[in-house]
């Protein structure tokens, strides 16, 4: 048997508590598992010291480029992160704490999921919000499921333009729940929609940069199928600090992806799945509800877990989702961000955004060769169609830009299409950077 | 436990109560039932007009604990839903054979008013369930 050193237990206090329960050895615990199952040895190697280890992995991190700006977006998006965020998520109070199922003894992060989700509604003017989803794409699946709960009609009809990961979550959610979906064009919508239909999805701002004129849209399906409902889905949510929130729109279900919110890109991960809704769905909604509450025999108020009878340990297999937990650590640091920002930081953020992103739009269309696809107004992402793409994100790599994505990655026919992203985060400098590596990949050089 | 049966009443023995009338049967759920769930805090009823087989789910009553179906006694088009215990659903608790009721009912086959039990039957039910 391995000897393990974290272990406070003495061979004759082992031996003791064998003799109770009637095992000769702690191997005889495990001997339902097939022998051949069974792991003898783990080859680690020989342990090394902290400083050797430290070194080690030095030398593998020195593997990472560090690029000097991004001109890359597509879902996960380089905002800037205010340190009172990082400063505030890492008391170990936060960080190391665990789901509030105690009430008792969770209320400092039980009020600050609350003021999470107090947040989120006055940023989308919709009534109520959860305590978060793992991600913007889970939280669109279960937007979806939500619909067809609320309709119990099983088909979903998604306006193209989500992102193709997004659409590739709820194809799965709907393969395990029976549920049919189409994925449309914005202009067949009049003619496709009927009351078969649970919702229609539509993003906006979608993948390819455009801003949809919701309020039109979703005035066209109320008119026709008042008992459609309409979800809209958004990757980057700084864009509401300018643009019109989903409560405005008659928007039935907003989910978004909440990283922009303070939360560093990293690898990909983690997210934050941000799901919002109107009142009279509120029974309906997935995932954990912190709510407000008095005491019982008294006047003192305190917050715990709410409607949990929609979860999993009450309603089991008919409960509103198997989710039983949320991104609790990345909605504080969401929470922190926007109150940092403030309303007038995050218009003025939102403004940064639009701003360079136009006027890089701007100075493109005077390279020869370069044309912007988008018709539509859009946020700080736009679709560039280039004379030379592979020869562009070469530029860009040798200038330390982290390039933009390159379309054809999911949609194959777009030949040297990218789809390109600024923020707050890309400086003058930065963006002329860019521009001359554009100028740099064109067929006529310089 | 003293739970009230009334004798003018047919049951189920997923603990519904009937009042049946001509064609029309009212529905609720036994004092049994409400205090076996606790707090009802939300009633999810049908809605008028949606029709429902025999024993198929109608609806769902929710307490602090707990998630109850209500069960159609009586395949038949819902006609009427207690729009009281929206706003007051401990109405269910506090009277659940009279302010309390949830839904009315048009009786579509009236053959299936056999298959309901008579409050003798229902109190066996009850006494079985607490044993």
């Amino acid at each position: 048997m391995v000897k393990l050193d974290f272990i406070p237990h003495d061979q004759k206090t082992i031996q003791q508590m064998l003799d109770v329960i009637g095992l000769k050895s702690i191997q005889d615990l495990f001997h339902d598992i097939p022998k051949d199952l069974i792991l003898e040895k783990l080859d680690l190697g020989a342990g090394i010291s902290e400083s050797d280890l430290f070194n080690e992995l030095n030398e593998i991190s020195k593997k990472n480029k560090i690029y000097n700006s991004s001109f890359l977006g597509a879902g996960c998006y380089y905002h800037y992160i205010p340190s009172l965020v990082d400063f505030i998520i890492s008391r170990s109070e936060f960080y190391t704490s665990y789901t509030p199922y105690q009430a008792e003894a969770s209320q400092g992060f039980l009020q600050a999921i609350y003021e999470y989700q107090t947040i989120i509604t006055k940023l989308t003017k919709m009534d109520v919000a959860n305590a978060s989803m793992y991600d913007g794409s889970t939280a669109l699946a279960e937007a979806a499921l939500m619909a067809t709960r609320i309709t119990r009609k099983n088909k979903i009809l998604m306006i193209e333009g989500i992102h193709p990961e997004y659409v590739e979550v709820v194809k799965t959610y709907c393969w395990g729940q029976n549920i049919n979906y189409e994925i449309i064009e914005l202009e067949s919508l009049d003619s496709k929609l009927d009351e078969e239909y649970a919702a229609i999805i539509i993003q906006s701002p979608n993948f390819f940069g455009d801003i949809e004129d919701l309020k039109v849209i979703v005035n066209a399906v109320k008119n026709k199928y008042p008992k459609c409902l309409v979800i809209q889905v958004m990757t980057d949510p700084t864009c509401l600090g300018i643009l019109s929130p989903p409560g405005e729109l008659d928007i039935d279900i907003f989910v978004a992806e909440g990283q922009p919110f303070g939360i560093s890109p990293s690898f990909g991960g983690p997210g934050l799945g941000i799901l919002a809704t109107k009142k009279e769905y509120l029974r309906k909604i997935p995932g954990r509800l912190v709510g407000k509450t008095k005491e019982l025999n008294g006047e003192k108020e305190g917050f715990i877990l709410t409607l949990q009878a929609r979860e999993q340990h009450i309603r089991r297999e008919k409960a509103s989702s198997n989710i039983c937990t949320n991104q609790a650590l990345c909605s504080l640091a969401a929470l922190i961000y926007l109150l940092c920002m403030g309303r007038t930081g995050l218009k003025d953020l939102a403004y940064q955004n639009i701003q360079k992103a136009n006027y890089t739009k701007k100075k493109l269309l005077n390279i020869p060769g370069y044309k912007i696809l988008n018709n539509k107004p859009t946020y700080n992402e736009f679709l560039l169609s280039c004379p030379d793409l592979d020869s562009l994100i070469k530029n860009c790599e040798e200038l330390n830009l982290l390039p933009p994505l390159k379309i054809s990655k999911y949609f194959t026919h777009m030949i040297n299409v990218a789809l390109v992203c600024i923020t707050e985060m890309n400086s003058r400098k930065s963006i002329d950077l860019f521009l001359q590596a554009a100028k740099n990949s064109t067929s006529e050089e310089k | 436990m003293d739970y009230k049966f009334p004798k003018e009443l047919k049951y189920t023995e997923t603990h519904e109560w009937v009042l049946l009338e001509d064609e029309v049967a009212t529905v609720g759920i036994t004092d049994y039932a409400q205090h076996q769930l606790g707090d009802i805090v939300y009633v999810e009823m049908p809605e008028i007009g949606m029709i429902f087989e025999r024993e198929s789910i109608a609806g769902e009553i929710e307490s602090v604990k707990a998630v109850g179906e209500i069960i159609m006694p009586l395949s038949g088009e819902i006609m009427k839903t207690n729009s009281k215990i929206i706003d007051n659903p401990e109405l269910v608790n506090s009277s659940p054979f009279e302010e309390g009721w949830i839904m009315k009912i048009k009786i579509s086959h009236k053959d299936e008013i056999e298959n309901l039990i008579s409050v003798e039957e229902y109190i066996k039910v009850v006494e079985s369930e607490e044993a």
